[in-house]
């Protein structure tokens, strides 16, 4: 670790008054590039935003800039002299600290500990005193405004937003020079306080930079906003010089919408198959749509607005606290995914972790795909593998995976494979509502493609798809309405044609888009 | 579950039955008094039990298994789980039966050659898990495992004298009243309470609790787990060297019947199993309450081979016990 950070006596370059600044820097995980090529430069006494869509790369270049992860390529320099943090530890050697958005903050410790984590022992001793402790937190809290959290309280119990506030203060604290701030109103009511503290840092000569996914409290704080996409930085723009539309394109990267399918024939008077009203709890405050046969409605959001709290109710994993969900116009009483695929016309769930929520990585994946219904394929309790395999056949076929594939154990198949074998399996099913959570995640072109004509073959034989998915463009091909979800409500919904990219990201960021239709339900 | 607060800055200005029901659960409260209530018991059927060379004897009992114990809290605080004190405490005891060494200046030797054997093979455990990340149940399987086979090569059958000095000095009491054993398993105590005050006592907890908010707030976590590790290891070498003073002769397989009921003192004391929560000295008590009923159950006339069927059954009991009362200290 020492030595890892060479700031003094760095070659001087022009323009040393940038605080931090990063050239070029790149990372890849194996074949997937997180992060290909990012300049951002962060001045003293500026907030700079950091915007972009989901997987853009805004968090890999976080994890850069504080040590976290260390980047392939490129150059980064702090006043002027090369920065290159190995760890967390080195960044706030040289006053870099940050304030994560999964908060890290050790539950078990009291909070006056945790401010002062890692070094709480007093130099001269090298022992703890208990009161000296709880002086030192209570007065950081002090500084910050927080004297109403008791230092002594175990930060297990506080509230999540008290954690948040926590988490910024000691960031706050710790930066002398930069000071990052990974959605920190995402837990906070208001933003009075954090405000505050940013303009406190501000102040003082920090850097700050700025992540948020909420354009309006982006543009209260911050003066140049850097935007992400893919993996590059694609601009940095003054905020005040900038319309929300320039940003939401940059963004997105393009105005013009991809072609759309010829909308599906809606023939014939749709009835609701699934109905949700008002469904609340956990991230969910307050959901109602309908889904009709024949209808494929795509779910866009940010991470965290509820969308999985969502799948996961109409799945009966879990539970809403209140509101109702109806099935062919019966309320859903189902209590698992085994009791919801047999209710009514059945609803089958694709869940987001293929590791641990979707496959048995042990057994074939014909076995994979005829789990759900192995009762109905067996003969006096038997099930041989080659009825398997046969029962599994047709379902392959459907998302054209290769047959061969069915007798080999699932956790041996390709990412795309096994994703193959669960959309079989979820449309092996027989129910008649499929839920899908992001079908396409980390699987290849090709695999794709296929899963979105089983997706529109199923949907054209009077099926309904939910379906969420982190890539605005799929939602763009596929949906024939999409809801937005943000902060757990539907913030808005539109439909055939107007949904496209542009109104789609300015709505998961909660803005409404003036030309775009109010929201329909 | 996270209502037990193992730092020490968690008093509160809760209600007193709050706070005295927590405190009872927190910490040693509840395994102290079951011990001292045991202790009541003997007391009552062994009316010697309370006479200066039974409790020696006694102590002298619980030494080993306290000191595996304490050493097992550090690595199960840090969240893992160490098998090798078994083939430590093994290495030491044939090592000591088979190189006496006499007179106090070797006994200093001995000591120290057993303190190194164990820090050495928690240096190789740490590594392993902090470095390269093996699971701790499985890194330390291993190490276990080559350590009773080094023993076996040291001393391939039971036999061997350890040294005079240390079998009788080792096992005495001081001034015909302080049981010398329990004197080293007060000053390790002491050394915890001392340690538990350093960066490092608060970071073991810490990386316990949550080894990513750890690292993410400046704890270097692999360091922590190795000093854990290295600590542990220290404290099975020593409970090997009391071992040996009390047995008085090598053993290949001595360190065995030890393991286990070293996570019993642990859950009986209790540390949570899951790491971040608990303490050395409750390790200790909930040792030498496992050695008192052995103890008691002797003394009442029953069979040894009922013993583990009572140890078992007083685990359950006291951990459903302090949960249930940690539930209802919450609820005030």
């Amino acid at each position: 670790m020492t030595g890892a950070v060479a700031v003094a006596g760095g070659e001087a370059v022009p323009g040393a008054a940038l605080e931090l600044r990063a050239e070029g820097v790149c990372k890849s995980y194996g074949a997937t590039v997180a992060l290909e090529h990012a300049d951002i430069a962060l001045q003293a006494g500026e907030v700079h935003a950091l915007l972009g869509e989901n997987g853009a790369g805004k968090s890999t270049l976080v994890r850069i800039l504080t040590g976290a992860v260390t980047p392939d390529a490129g150059r980064m320099y702090l006043h002027g002299a090369a920065y290159t943090p190995h760890s967390i530890t080195d960044a706030r050697a040289v006053e870099v600290a940050t304030a994560f958005q999964e908060l890290s903050l050790v539950p078990n410790l009291s909070v006056a500990q945790n401010l002062l984590l890692p070094r709480l022992a007093s130099s001269r001793s090298g022992l703890i005193s208990r009161a000296d402790v709880l002086a030192k937190g209570r007065e950081i809290l002090l500084r910050h405004d927080l004297e109403r959290i008791d230092p002594a309280a175990e930060v297990a119990r506080l509230p999540l937003s008290d954690r948040q506030r926590i988490e910024i203060a000691r960031a706050a604290e710790n930066a002398g020079r930069v000071l990052i701030l990974d959605e920190p109103s995402a837990s906070l009511a208001e933003t009075d306080w954090l405000f505050a503290q940013v303009e406190n840092a501000k102040a003082r000569g920090v850097a700050i930079l700025y992540i948020s996914h909420r354009l309006a409290e982006v543009r209260a704080i911050c003066s140049v906003a850097t935007v992400l996409r893919n993996g590059r930085s694609i601009a940095t723009v003054d905020l005040d010089d900038a319309s929300d539309g320039d940003i939401f394109e940059m963004m997105v990267g393009h105005r013009v919408d991809p072609a759309r399918p010829a909308a599906r024939s809606t023939s014939g008077p749709r009835e609701a198959r699934v109905a949700v009203t008002d469904i609340a709890g956990s991230e969910l405050n307050g959901v109602s749509f309908d889904l009709n046969a024949g209808e494929v409605l795509g779910v866009a959001a940010l991470e965290g607005q509820g969308q999985r709290e969502l799948f996961r109710c109409l799945a009966g994993v879990q539970k809403p606290e209140a509101g109702e969900i109806r099935i062919d116009g019966r309320p859903a009483s189902y209590r698992s995914p085994r009791q919801a695929l047999r209710f009514g016309s059945g609803v089958s769930y694709l869940p987001e972790e293929r590791k641990t929520e979707g496959i048995l990585a042990g057994l074939s994946a014909a076995t994979n795909v005829v789990l759900p219904f192995l009762p109905r394929i067996s003969r006096a309790g038997m099930v041989g593998q080659g009825r398997e395999v046969s029962a599994a056949q047709d379902a392959a076929n459907a998302v054209e995976m290769n047959p061969r594939y069915l007798t080999f154990p699932i956790g041996e198949l390709s990412g795309g494979n096994q994703q193959k074998a669960l959309m079989a399996r979820t449309l092996a099913s027989g129910a008649k509502t499929l839920l899908l959570f992001d079908p396409t995640r980390g699987v290849d072109v090709g695999t794709k493609e296929s899963i979105y004509a089983a997706i529109s073959a199923f949907a054209d034989e009077g099926g309904s798809v939910l379906f969420y998915s982190s890539e605005l463009p799929e939602i763009v091909q596929l949906a024939d309405r999409c809801l937005v979800l943000y902060g757990g409500r539907v913030f808005e919904s539109f439909s055939g044609e107007d949904i496209n990219e542009q109104r789609l990201v300015a709505a998961m960021i909660g803005h409404h888009d003036a030309t775009g239709q109010e929201a329909t339900r | 579950m996270s209502e037990v607060l193992p730092n020490e800055a968690s008093t509160s200005p809760a209600p007193v039955m709050g706070s005295l029901l927590r405190q009872l659960t927190q910490g040693a409260g509840l395994i102290v008094i079951l011990y001292v209530a045991l202790y009541a018991i003997y007391g009552y059927l062994q009316p010697r039990a309370l006479e200066p060379y039974a409790i020696a004897a006694l102590m002298n009992n619980t030494a080993p298994l306290a000191l595996a114990a304490a050493g097992q809290t550090f690595v199960v605080l840090s969240r893992g789980f160490d098998l090798s004190l078994a083939g430590v405490i093994s290495i030491c005891n044939v090592t000591l039966a088979v190189v006496p060494i006499e007179g106090p200046g070797g006994a200093a030797l001995s000591v120290l050659l057993c303190l190194a054997i164990g820090a050495s093979v928690g240096a190789v455990n740490g590594f392993l898990v902090a470095y390269l990340r093996l699971q701790s149940i499985a890194a330390t399987l291993a190490t276990m495992i080559i350590c009773q086979g080094i023993a076996l090569v040291i001393l391939n059958a039971p036999g061997g004298f350890v040294a005079e000095w240390i079998v009788y000095e080792m096992t005495d009491r001081l001034w015909g009243l302080v049981p010398v054993s329990g004197l080293v398993v007060l000053s390790v105590v002491a050394l915890w309470l001392m340690l538990r005050r350093t960066d490092f006592g608060v970071a073991i907890y810490a990386v316990g609790a949550d080894e990513q908010a750890a690292s993410l707030s400046g704890v270097n976590v692999r360091r922590v787990r190795f000093g854990a590790f290295v600590g542990a290891g220290l404290l099975y070498g020593l409970a090997g060297f009391m071992l040996s003073a009390q047995t008085a002769t090598g053993n290949p397989n001595s360190g065995t019947p030890l393991l286990l009921l070293t996570f019993a003192a642990v859950a009986l004391g209790g540390t949570s199993l899951a790491g971040g929560r608990g303490g050395l000295f409750a390790s200790v008590i909930g040792a030498a309450t496992l050695t008192l009923l052995q103890k008691v159950l002797f003394s009442t006339g029953v069979s040894s081979f009922y013993t583990g069927i009572f140890q078992g059954a007083v685990l359950i009991l006291a951990v459903v016990f302090s949960t249930a009362i940690s539930r209802i200290g919450e609820e005030k």
